[in-house]
């Protein structure tokens, strides 16, 4: 049975070629490129929606911060097209990849930060220390922000992960279920169709808010180092 | 857990790599915001020709007095 659930995360590759770049790279089919200056309903839709995630989000950042607003807001369009593209059937999500998530996380986590060394040397070494504190506590806080701060990445990382791979499973799991009730007592698949449905709203409304959650974090991560 | 094989780590990083910092990167550049066209009040002040240049009569210590 664990050979059966855990199937649909294996990485598609067929013959050794690697299918899953094809399959990463088609969201981005979805998102045509603006050729005019009025466009087709599409993409202004879409242009609509990125100038409405762009005030939300960039406006708390300085100048040098503002710098990131394309890197941010391409970042949310990926993981949230991809991660609604995973909710059709039989769809392989590139988002529950752990080696994804880590691709992703980490540099953008260690871009914030060493920004921040570099331009603000003094102001991004005092967050290791918070304010006010007893001096007897110092070089325990110390290495506690340290670890806090390094776990940063590996936080974002597997947040993602595990709640993507989460839902997914547990979709399975009932679907299943719901599948072999049906012909044992219809009145029981019927409750475990709605919790189905239930479910599947859930995914809906999880994926568009991880990707939100995601992006929120790194630009928190850049607030505090530009 | 399938998420744990390393062997495929490498071309999933590439791709993402790939997929995010240039694809859609690329993509999303060549959306245009521009300002409503908009009346302006009024036309800026054109520079007369002594004023474009500096001259040397500006200088007080070459002034007659």
């Amino acid at each position: 049975m664990n050979e059966n659930l855990f199937t649909s995360f294996i990485t598609p590759m067929m013959l050794g070629l690697p299918l899953v770049t094809l399959i990463i790279l088609f969201p981005s089919l979805l998102f045509p490129s603006s050729n005019r200056l009025i466009n087709n309903r599409l993409i202004s839709l879409q242009q609509w929606a990125l100038q409405l995630m762009s005030k939300q989000m960039m406006s708390i950042h300085s100048t040098k911060g503002q710098t990131w607003t394309l890197m941010l807001m391409s970042l949310i369009l990926f993981i949230g097209s991809t991660n609604l593209l995973g909710l059709l059937p039989h769809s392989f999500t590139p988002t529950t990849q752990l080696s994804m998530n880590l691709g992703m996380a980490i540099p953008l986590w260690a871009g914030a930060v060493i920004t921040g060394f570099r331009n603000k040397t003094k102001a991004s070494l005092a967050h290791f220390l918070p304010q006010g504190t007893p001096t007897p506590l110092i070089p325990m806080l110390v290495i506690i922000e340290t670890i806090s701060l390094f776990i940063q990445p590996m936080a974002l990382a597997v947040r993602l992960t595990a709640n993507i791979t989460a839902g997914h499973l547990l979709i399975h799991l009932i679907g299943g279920a719901t599948l072999a009730l049906t012909s044992i007592s219809p009145t029981t698949a019927l409750i475990t169709f709605i919790i189905l449905i239930l479910l599947t709203i859930l995914e809906f409304a999880v994926a568009m808010i991880q990707a939100y959650v995601f992006t929120l974090l790194v630009s928190l991560y850049l607030h505090d180092n530009t | 857990m399938p998420q744990l094989d390393t062997s495929t780590w490498l071309t999933m990083i590439l791709s993402v790599f790939l997929a995010l910092f240039i694809i859609f990167q690329l993509k999303i550049s060549k959306h245009d915001f521009y300002h409503n066209p908009e009346l302006t009040a009024k036309m800026p002040k054109q520079n007369t020709p002594w004023e474009t240049k500096w001259t040397k009569i500006y200088l007080p210590l070459s002034l007659p007095l």
